[in-house]
């Protein structure tokens, strides 16, 4: 099946018109939609598809004129659910190719709820932004001490100031919620204030009001979710910890996955005392394991305290307003705030999906095809509502493949291969393509070459500062099929590496250029003896791709 | 010779047909392109002696020391205090994000000094003990080639020992040029100025390339009154124009004083300091003036009239495509060769020269696409073609992609300072021919940019990377509309 990727049927002009003019059945290559390169997710595909033939076969029969064009009316081409970063980039892209486009939104706040949200998404209001605001805030505690050592002297130690940053944080995002609704509005997109739900396949019921539409899309997102144990109504969420009143004096964070490990860094350079509980021995499972066993060490010279395999079971609530986490290790008392970072579900709760038929999987999220398709063939759906890779620049693929398949006549999948991602931990990690673990199950033979050293910036500053570089090539075709960093400026590293990974390079082309002196990154470039070889035999030569989802891990 | 000894591995029987020499190779000056170059042949197996000046931060004819420039005056001093007058924007921008820091910091010029000559003798031990641990002989003193085949050094006592080679390297690199105008000697070139005993108050900065505005921005960076004078319209001659632009600019926004083309005619000494004087009639009175005025190769007492090594008229030594000099068995590599005057490039042509001469394996150093940074305070980094230098060898018409942003971190900390990045494509090829940026973290970001246009990467390619986010990097992979084409004939810039 795989094989159908090379095949030349998604520019024929069947298919464009099926694009155009859906809702009309035309008979499609069982490749094109069982394509897949997630082995697993295969069989499901294949019944997917024919309840979609099925379904449009339905349709044909309830509304078709002959095969031609439909003659409905519709309010809007195009009408998208949730003004986060997938769905601006979708309604934007199909306002540009002419489309005319509607979104609806919560109204703002900066704590999500069923009933509020705000235009920009969690990117903007409750992720990325303020999560790189208040990691550039904490990062000074930091430079501070990396400053003594190259002769700056403070008469008094810096002291924090909360609510300057929270102030000054907030109106950031308020700038950014404008410029948002500013370039929906630019690009010609209604923006309506409300909370939208599918009546039928080609309508949206916002507070009320209908209004109808060719494609309706789903870009509702997620939201933290928190377990249900006892007390723990007294725990916050990712939202509430990007928005609090004052200063946590001792925090308990619980989990081991990206969103805990940047809070803990940013709770700790904000001068918190950091607890961070984790179910297992480890920090971000997923990752490569050398870099989770590297930046939890770096993570706990910095002062973070972690408590391993250690799973909360109850908070209580001391008369002195106190919280004390109750694991099944004992109890650990006097936390002024406890934090769950213990993963998102997605918003498709009261959507009116059920009800349409569009269908979910076991954790809500919205099931789509490699064109981001719902089993309904009128409604779509990109981001984190699908559970796919949860990253914004991921929903923003996804958005833009999506305008220009239903609107550009031109359909465009999005590609999950070697998508680079980064964790804003104190170090920052930046990685993308295959774990050495992945790598070696799906192609058997390869080099290992890391590099860990102290960087120029930590000798004088004399702090244990040191810095993480791994590249994983495959043996049989040179090919560089993973690259992880751990140290300074990882994130903004890796973006080049990426273009070059994505682009098949191999580890001769890294070995041809030339590296740029003084830098860390120049280690990528100067790697010339594999720290191990890794022979397993001929079995499994990577034929089958890798699953993308388990690489990025978030 | 010494490919036969790898081919055949008759060590014994080749090692005594060479026993004639006393090395396979010598090679004169242990900065990054001799250690290179020395170490890499010890690994194949040549027997390699190498001759360094005895250590000193400033150089003279008789002053060097194990690591040459990169280490000792250049590279890496110079980033050190980079990031030491980075922490001063730094502090500045703390402020905003809620951090409560003294009005008047302090700063001990004198410990970063210290610390920095701790950090540079440290790496030249280390330097030393790689070439020892690789087998290289290192000898201590002044090296002149005497023959084709022989070579002697002077030692710090005055002796002269003699030593013969199969084959000699010339890696000894380059010093700072000084300027003769009237009052000269008042001034300091980059070598004194990484070991000042003070911090200047004051100080006016003489020349427009990448050691003049560095500089001037460790300086600035530092608390310094500084005054950067060049004789061009912008600084650093030969990068894009509209990044030479925005590095002049934010020099500017930082407080460093700009005069372009300007000249400097004299410098007095009078009690207050020292007096400049300019060609258009300023006047200045500066604690320190520093010349970066250009580089010289470091080949004049090397003896090289001797055997007929031809020269350049700047005094760099000439070589072919593989680093051999008109002399079959002499060769040179680095600075001294005033090809691109940059460590990884040394490092290239000495690992080149390696493989070419013991490895068994011809290798010419490939001299596309290099990528190269100015450490200025914010950072500029570049790979390949300019603008400029795009449209002069396009056949076609050239894409240009821009984009000019305001940093995450400067909408709290209030910086006035874009961030700007290039993206130089071909319209017909699609292939990315330039990359320029500058803003913080550049040349970290610059380096796998580099890998991917070394290899030939398409703008297509660039758009199918998904972003990091949030980073500045990300804006490389995500600029859509391009900024202006220019067209293959008359070459007008049009906006589109």
């Amino acid at each position: 099946m795989a094989t159908s990727f090379t095949a030349p049927k998604l520019s024929s002009p069947t298919f464009q018109t099926l694009c155009r003019n859906l809702p009309v059945f035309v008979p499609i290559p069982n490749t094109l939609y069982s394509v897949s390169r997630h082995h697993q997710r295969h069989h499901h595909r294949l019944q997917l598809q024919q309840q979609r033939q099925r379904r449009l076969l339905f349709v044909v029969r309830a509304e078709s004129n002959n095969g031609s064009e439909p003659l409905r009316h519709y309010d809007f081409d195009l009408f998208t659910i949730g003004a986060g970063s997938g769905g601006v980039r979708a309604s934007r892209f199909a306002a540009n190719f002419g489309a005319s486009v509607a979104v609806c939104e919560l109204p703002f706040s900066t704590i999500s709820s069923e009933t509020t949200g705000g235009v920009g998404g969690t990117c903007v209001l409750r992720g990325c932004v303020p999560k790189k605001l208040m990691v550039y805030a904490s990062k000074y505690s930091h430079e501070f001490d990396e400053s003594n050592g190259f002769g700056w002297k403070y008469d008094t130690e810096p002291k924090h100031d909360w609510s300057t940053l929270m102030a000054n944080k907030n109106a950031e995002l308020r700038r950014l919620t404008g410029i948002y609704k500013n370039i929906l509005g630019n690009a010609g997109v209604t923006l309506i204030e409300g909370r939208g739900k599918i009546v039928d396949p080609h309508t949206v019921d916002v507070d009320g009001k209908l209004y109808t539409a060719r494609h309706i899309l789903i870009s509702v997102g997620g939201r933290p979710f928190i377990p249900d144990i006892p007390g723990s109504e007294y725990a916050i969420d990712s939202d509430a910890a990007l928005d609090l009143p004052s200063k946590p004096e001792k925090i308990a964070i619980v989990g081991g996955g990206y969103i805990a490990l940047e809070f803990a860094g940013i709770f700790n350079g904000l001068q918190s005392e950091v607890h961070v509980f984790i179910r297992q021995k480890k920090v971000l499972r997923g990752f490569d394991e050398e870099i989770r066993d590297f930046v939890g060490e770096q993570v706990s010279l910095r002062g973070i305290k972690f408590h391993i395999e250690e799973s909360p079971q109850a908070i209580v609530k001391s008369a002195d307003g106190s919280l004390s986490l109750k694991t099944n290790k004992g109890t650990i008392k006097g936390f002024s705030h406890i934090m769950f970072a213990t993963g998102r579900r997605p918003n498709t709760k009261n959507l009116g999906l059920e009800s349409v038929g569009v269908k979910m999987s076991s954790n809500g999220s919205i099931e789509v095809d490699e064109y981001s398709r719902t089993t309904v063939p009128s409604i779509w759906a990109v981001g984190d509502a699908t559970d796919r890779i949860n990253l914004t620049p991921v929903a923003l693929m996804e958005g833009g493949a999506l305008a220009k398949t239903i609107f550009q006549n031109e359909p465009t999948k999005p590609d999950y291969r070697a998508v680079p991602s980064a964790v804003f931990s104190q170090p920052p990690i930046g990685q993308v393509g295959l774990t050495e673990e992945q790598a070696m199950k799906d192609y058997g033979d390869i080099d290992v070459y890391t590099a860990n050293f102290r960087p120029l910036k930590a000798t004088l500053s004399g702090l244990p500062d040191r810095v993480f570089m791994k590249l994983i090539v495959c043996v049989k075709t040179n090919k560089v099929l993973g690259l992880h960093m751990c140290g300074d400026d990882s994130a903004e590293i890796t973006q080049g590496y990426a273009v070059a990974i994505k682009a098949g390079l191999t580890k001769a082309d890294f070995d041809a250029t030339v590296g740029i002196h003084p830098t860390s990154a120049e280690e990528f470039v100067t790697m010339r003896t594999p720290t191990r070889k890794i022979r397993q035999g001929p079995e499994s030569e990577g034929k089958m791709g890798h699953e993308a989802k388990a690489a990025a891990g978030v | 010779m010494a490919r036969k000894m790898l081919d055949d591995g008759e060590l014994s029987q080749t090692n005594q047909e060479e026993s004639q020499y006393d090395f396979d190779l010598f090679v004169i000056g242990a900065g990054s392109g001799g250690v290179r170059a020395a170490r890499f042949s010890a690994n194949y197996r040549a027997k390699v002696g190498i001759c360094e000046l005895p250590f000193h931060p400033i150089s003279s004819e008789v002053i060097g020391g194990v690591g040459g420039t990169c280490v000792i005056r250049g590279c890496v001093p110079k980033k050190i205090l980079v990031y030491g007058a980075t922490f001063g924007g730094e502090i500045e921008d703390a402020r905003n994000y809620g951090w409560e820091v003294n009005e008047k910091l302090d700063f001990n010029w004198k410990k970063l000094l210290q610390k920095k000559t701790d950090e540079i003798m440290r790496l030249n031990g280390i330097y030393k003990r790689l070439l020892s641990n690789a087998g290289v002989k290192l000898l201590e003193g002044e090296g002149k080639i005497v023959g084709p085949n022989a070579v002697q050094v002077t030692q710090l006592d005055g002796t002269n020992m003699s030593y013969s080679a199969k084959h000699i390297l010339i890696a000894t690199g380059s010093r700072a040029h000084r300027l003769s105008i009237p009052g000269q000697e008042l001034a300091i070139t980059s070598d004194e100025a990484l070991s000042l005993d003070d911090l200047p108050k004051h100080a006016v900065v003489f020349g427009g390339g990448y050691i003049a505005v560095e500089f001037a921005s460790i300086c600035r960076g530092l608390g310094a009154t500084v005054d950067l004078i060049y004789r061009k319209e912008l600084p650093l001659r030969g990068f894009d124009d509209e990044m030479r632009e925005v590095v002049a600019r934010n020099m500017e926004v930082r407080g460093i004083n700009l005069h372009p083309q300007t000249n400097l005619t004299e410098l007095i000494k009078t009690d207050n300091g020292i007096k400049v004087i300019t060609d258009r009639g300023e006047e200045l009175v500066a604690d320190v003036v520093l010349f970066a005025t250009g580089r010289l190769p470091n080949s004049k007492r090397l003896n090289l009239e001797a055997v007929g090594v031809e020269l350049d008229k700047t005094g760099a030594v000439k070589v072919d495509e593989y680093s051999r000099t008109n002399n079959p068995s002499i060769w040179a590599v680095g600075d001294v060769t005033n090809q691109m005057n940059l460590t990884p490039v040394a490092l290239m042509e000495g690992t080149c020269f390696a493989k070419t001469l013991f490895g068994g394996e011809s290798s010419k150093p490939d001299y596309s696409n290099i990528p190269c940074a100015v450490f200025c305070i914010p950072p500029l980094s570049v790979v390949g073609l300019s603008e400029e230098q795009a449209i002069e060898q396009a056949n076609g018409d050239v894409l240009v992609f821009t984009s000019s942003f305001n940093p995450m971190k400067n909408t709290i900390s209030g910086r006035q300072e874009k961030t700007v990045m290039k993206l130089v494509v071909d319209a017909e090829t699609d292939k990315v021919h330039g990359a320029s940026m500058c803003g913080p973290d550049a040349p970290e970001i610059m380096q796998g940019i580099a890998v991917a246009l070394k290899c030939g990467a398409t703008k297509a390619q660039f758009d199918s990377t998904v972003g990091i986010h949030p980073s500045a990097a990300e804006e490389f992979v995500t600029m859509r509309s391009v900024s202006r084409r220019i067209t293959a004939g008359g070459k007008p810039k049009t906006n589109l």
